[in-house]
């Protein structure tokens, strides 16, 4: 037996998950062609290829339509507070690092008011799987224009158009210390999108996806000259980042080779405008995990606690005869 | 044997001149005084100290400090020397009143440096003393090279081993804990009593007002609980490996040790011998056993892998022989210190056998005397003659990591010393320390030096988890000039004349045994007077094969008290015992590759053999020329007659005439599987396909086509032709074709 016995035990357990299995009792209730449902298909695949035990794997949310998805898979999740998806997601992870985490977050739960957050995630570089479902639109509350909304979008709250340029996710998100993976994927082009969040699932760090995503309701035609027109999509290939297969290749033929260590190049990519880019942007295998940098050499077991907090009240505890003070380990 | 007897005539010991009585090797003559010495001892045993700095000498210790304190140039002299003078003085300190801390030292020796001197308290010494400290970054026990030494180095090194696994063992086992107390607890949330009024109003504290009613809160949690417990034998499980796991006694709590439940001492790993080490292995076995279930299944539990029907039988039937190495290597290893003359004699049979049999052991043999005596003595606690090939031996065991050095060389053999500690098996380690009692006023370190120098007690190490082979698994490198059979060294000397000489000597056996009083009698040493051309160098005379018949007589050159020159004619005994040695350093230099018989056989072998082929090709040059490679042909042709690789694959394309999806590019958005699930449906990736194409109406499949965000419905042709305006809807249904 060369594998640790337990690993051998292990095996004897047969799993064989469908995608079926990470589909919840509830039926997803997104609108009919709205671009969550890509999302959710290409997330329950990846579950089923990895064979993820479903008791092992957690969704986390804040609040929005995309946040609901953690209803619609058979894991474990957690519908979190507006914004807070990331803090919750890192808690989880720093307590349970055998878990497979994966945040869904909104252009309004990840870059309005959960902005904070999402920077220091990414500074933190915890080993999860970020998918920030852009609509470029609060639908959830039925039309008001979101920190990605383009400049003029008329809104419910801006009747008369935008004034702000819209904020890009993905050049802030390269901006920020520590940052180790940047995607990004479309909806409307469901084969890419599940090979970029199985890369940004292998990789060890957080793995940030920005994903554009329609939204038929409310941004109704908004990428209609992109999911049209094949040649107005960038795809990036390199031999770490995606690979085609040839039938994608066929449809999209407008290809940069990227290097995803090239930060100026994905910067310079990321800032287009009338192409959309899909692919892995930047990709840095090598960044630190804050995760693993705080593990301590010991788990924090109850008894081990103990101890410590008691060292240290005794450091300050004053003792009114010395003969029954406890000893004081440095 | 034909060698002239000396040893007759010659006069007996105690009418000797006294200054011959101290009779050492000549090449002894430059360590006189070893506290003037840089050299490997003192040794530091640095307290926390892992891999290359287990140890370190305090030289070298001091040598980092003036790396990084004083400056290379002139400006840095000062410092440079007062640090010195003090490294020397705590080497004189350790050696006159034995081992005591890094840090003590230091600050008593320069106490008393600069009370020397007469300086003030922070003067100009004082304040470079302090600069250096600053500098030193370790603290340990500082010790000689003495009878203690290899005990005092093992000890440590095995230590801070026991405490690096320690480590790694309660890493596993605590968080194998918290994560079956997690589940156990997760559970107990869900039970009658976690939501019972008594349990809720103890989880609000003490400080309760007593403005909530527990019992109403209690009655509303009960209706939210959820009802899907952990199968009672489930329970049963984790709560039994759970206590195996706290009450195993392989480690102590570590640092955790003042919380928790009270704990029996855990068990020791040292012993005084190998038998206690073998009867605590037997009388710990079910303790083991009982463990590694216990980790194993905790393993399967968290992981949720545990299948009652597939691992119970399993772990019935666990026996000592489904222990794996990995199992194994997790609990702590034995160290057991034997040493030559003061240890039963029968040990080293129980050593033998706790080695063969692949215990995590280590087996310390100590020896102080590799000479032996000359003549039968009372009897003793001896291992015998051969303690000092113990090591030799234990290879041929095959399993086992074996190591042998002097004590002298142990700081060049930390690495090795470290690998055999980390080895997950049995290691034996013979150490001999120098201290021989009857070599008097020779220090342990120079004698224990002497004896790798003369290959009485070479330095080596096998280690069979280095490689297959012996090239991988033999080292011998840590040898003085270990291609040769006796290392040579430059001796300086003034002759009768009072003129400056110089001659290349070898150090072999017979310098080694003329230090030892016990061998004086076997020598005859002469002053520079009486030397005669009749004499030989013993490592000339060694050269020559024994039957030979010489009138030479073998010398080795020894020096007196005062260091006055002398040649040292040798025995018969001596000169046998010399080519016993040697042999069994050309043995150990064959396992090295070194002048290895068989290869050297072969080589001779092949060289014959190719000058007789050269031979053979000068007479026949001209008669031969290349016949055309049939096979290359043959290559070529079945090349051209290989059908083309059909790269381009086929695909299935539908007709015209019926409904399909580009599947690979639906989003799911139910766009169509909204207006008609009998016609459209998901495959098993949630992508849309045509599942029936008369399960609708073609006025439904354009619609489908039209309301498709990505355009990948491609309608066809319509399928019953009495479909009402049909005319619009093909119409509709061409930009989708």
């Amino acid at each position: 037996m060369t594998a640790p016995m337990s690993q051998c035990l292990m095996q004897m357990v047969q799993t064989d998950y469908a995608l079926s299995d990470y589909q919840s009792e509830i039926a997803p209730r997104w609108c009919a062609g709205c671009g969550d449902n890509a999302i959710l298909t290409a997330m329950q695949r990846l579950c089923r290829d990895e064979q993820l035990p479903p008791e092992k794997t957690v969704c986390v949310s804040g609040i929005g339509c995309s946040s609901r998805l953690p209803h619609y898979m058979n894991a474990y999740g957690f519908h979190g507070v507006h914004g807070r998806a990331l803090p919750i997601a890192e808690g989880v992870k720093i307590r349970r690092p055998d878990l497979h985490v994966f945040v869904t977050t909104g252009d309004g739960d990840c870059c309005s008011i959960g902005a904070a957050h999402w920077l220091h995630a990414i500074r933190y570089n915890m080993n999860m799987t970020v998918l920030l479902h852009d609509n470029q639109i609060y639908g959830l509350t039925k039309k008001q224009t979101s920190p990605t909304s383009p400049h003029g979008l008329k809104s419910n709250t801006t009747p008369h158009g935008a004034v702000l340029n819209p904020l890009n996710p993905l050049t802030v998100t390269l901006g920020v210390a520590n940052v180790s993976f940047v995607a990004q994927a479309v909806d409307w082009i469901p084969d890419l999108l599940y090979e970029t969040l199985s890369k940004a699932y292998h990789h060890k760090g957080l793995s940030f996806i920005r994903i554009l995503q329609r939204c038929p309701e409310f941004m109704d035609h908004r990428f209609d000259d992109w999911v049209r027109d094949p040649s107005k999509m960038r795809i990036l290939t390199h031999a770490d980042g995606l690979r085609l297969k040839p039938e994608v290749s066929r449809i999209y033929k407008n290809q940069e080779t990227h290097d995803p260590r090239d930060m100026g190049r994905a910067l310079a990519i990321s800032s287009l405008n009338d192409e959309i880019p899909v692919g892995i942007l930047y990709r840095d295998p090598s960044v630190p995990c804050y995760d693993e940098l705080r593990a301590g050499e010991r788990p924090n077991t109850p008894a081990l606690v103990q101890t410590v907090l008691n060292e240290e009240f005794d450091k300050v505890g004053i003792w009114p005869d010395p003969a029954t003070a406890p000893e004081i380990r440095e | 044997m034909q060698h002239a007897k000396i040893a007759d005539g010659l006069p007996s010991q105690p009418e000797r001149e006294p200054s011959v009585a101290a009779l050492r090797p000549a090449l002894f003559a430059g360590y006189g005084a070893l506290d003037d010495l840089r050299y490997d001892y003192p040794l530091v045993l640095i307290d926390g100290g892992s891999g290359e700095n287990m140890f370190r000498p305090l030289s070298r210790i001091i040598d980092d400090i003036l790396q990084e304190t004083a400056a290379p140039d002139s400006s840095g002299e000062a410092l440079r020397q007062q640090v010195l003078r003090l490294e020397a003085k705590i080497r004189r300190r350790v050696m006159q009143s034995g081992p005591c801390q890094l840090t003590d030292l230091w600050r008593d020796c320069a106490a008393e440096f600069i009370a020397q001197t007469g300086e003030a308290p922070f003067g100009p010494l004082d304040v470079n003393l302090d600069k250096a400290r600053q500098s030193l970054y370790v603290d340990g026990l500082v010790i000689d090279c003495d009878d203690k030494t290899p005990g005092q180095v093992l000890v440590h090194t095995w230590k801070a081993m026991h405490q690096a696994k320690a480590r790694v063992f309660r890493k596993k086992v605590d968080g194998l804990t918290l994560r079956l107390t997690d589940i156990l607890k997760s559970d107990h949330m869900k039970s009658d009593e976690a939501h019972g009024a008594e349990a809720l109003a103890s989880s609000m504290g003490s400080s309760g007002d007593g403005s909530v009613d527990f019992h109403a809160l209690s009655a509303v949690l009960a209706r939210a609980r959820p009802e899907d417990r952990l199968p009672q034998d489930r329970v049963e499980r984790i709560q039994n490996v759970l206590r195996v796991l706290q009450s195993q006694l392989f480690y102590g709590p570590g640092r955790a040790s003042k919380s928790g439940p009270k704990q029996p001492k855990p068990y020791s790993y040292t012993f005084e011998s190998c038998a206690s080490a073998l009867d605590a292995n037997r009388d710990r076995l079910r303790d083991v056993l009982d463990f590694t279930k216990a980790l194993t299944v905790a393993e399967l539990e968290v992981e949720n892998k545990y299948r009652p029907e597939l691992h119970d039988p399993i772990f019935e039937r666990f026996d000592e022989s489904d222990l794996t190495a990995d199992q194994i290597g997790l609990l702590p290893s034995a160290l057991v210190c034997l040493r030559d003359g003061e240890t039963d004699a029968t040990e080293i049979a129980r050593a033998f056998e706790a080695l063969a049999c692949g215990l995590q052991i280590t087996v310390l043999i100590q020896t102080d005397d590799i000479l032996g005596a000359t003549s039968p003595e009372p009897p003793r606690n001896s291992f015998g003659a051969g303690t000092t090939r113990i090591a030799a031996m234990a290879m041929g065991l095959n399993n086992g990591f074996v190591l042998q050095s002097s004590s002298a060389h142990l700081y060049r053999m930390r690495d090795n010393l470290v690998r055999g500690m980390q080895y997950d098996g049995p290691t034996l380690i013979s150490i001999y320390s120098g201290a021989t009692v009857t070599a008097p006023g020779v220090p342990a370190y120079i004698l224990s030096a002497a004896a790798t120098e003369s290959r009485i007690f070479p330095a080596f190490t096998y280690d069979p988890s280095a490689g297959p082979d012996w090239a991988h698994r033999f080292d011998l490198s840590n040898n003085p000039q270990n291609t040769v059979d006796w290392p040579e060294h430059e001796l300086e000397f003034e002759d009768v004349k009072g003129q400056r000489q110089s001659e290349k000597i070898a150090f072999t056996f017979a310098d080694f045994a003329i230090s030892d009083v016990r061998y004086g009698r076997f020598c005859h040493s002469l002053a520079q007077a009486d030397w005669t051309p009749g004499m030989e160098p013993a490592a000339d005379w060694l050269k020559l094969p024994p039957e030979t018949n010489s009138n030479q007589k073998p010398y080795v050159f020894g020096i007196d008290s005062e260091n006055r020159l002398r040649r040292t004619v040798v025995d018969d005994k001596i000169i046998e015992a010399a080519r016993r040695c040697n042999d069994a350093w050309c043995r150990l230099q064959e396992l090295a590759g070194i002048n290895n018989s068989h290869a050297l056989r072969l080589l001779a072998q092949d060289r014959l053999e190719r000058e007789v082929a050269a031979r053979a090709a000068e007479n026949t040059q001209s008669t031969l020329s290349g016949p055309p490679s049939v096979a290359a042909q043959l290559a070529k042709v079945a090349e051209d007659a290989a059908p083309p690789v059909v790269t381009d694959v086929a695909t299935d394309e539908q007709t015209e005439d019926t409904p399909w999806i580009e599947t690979a590019r639906c989003t799911t958005c139910n766009e169509c599987t909204q207006i008609n699930s009998e016609l459209f449906a998901y495959d098993e990736n949630m992508q849309a396909y045509v599942v029936n194409p008369d399960g609708g109406t073609y006025r439904q499949i354009v619609e489908a086509a039209e309301s498709c965000q990505v355009s990948i419905i491609h309608p066809g042709q319509p399928r019953n032709p009495q479909e009402p305006n049909l005319v619009d809807l093909i119409e509709r249904a061409k930009s989708f074709h």
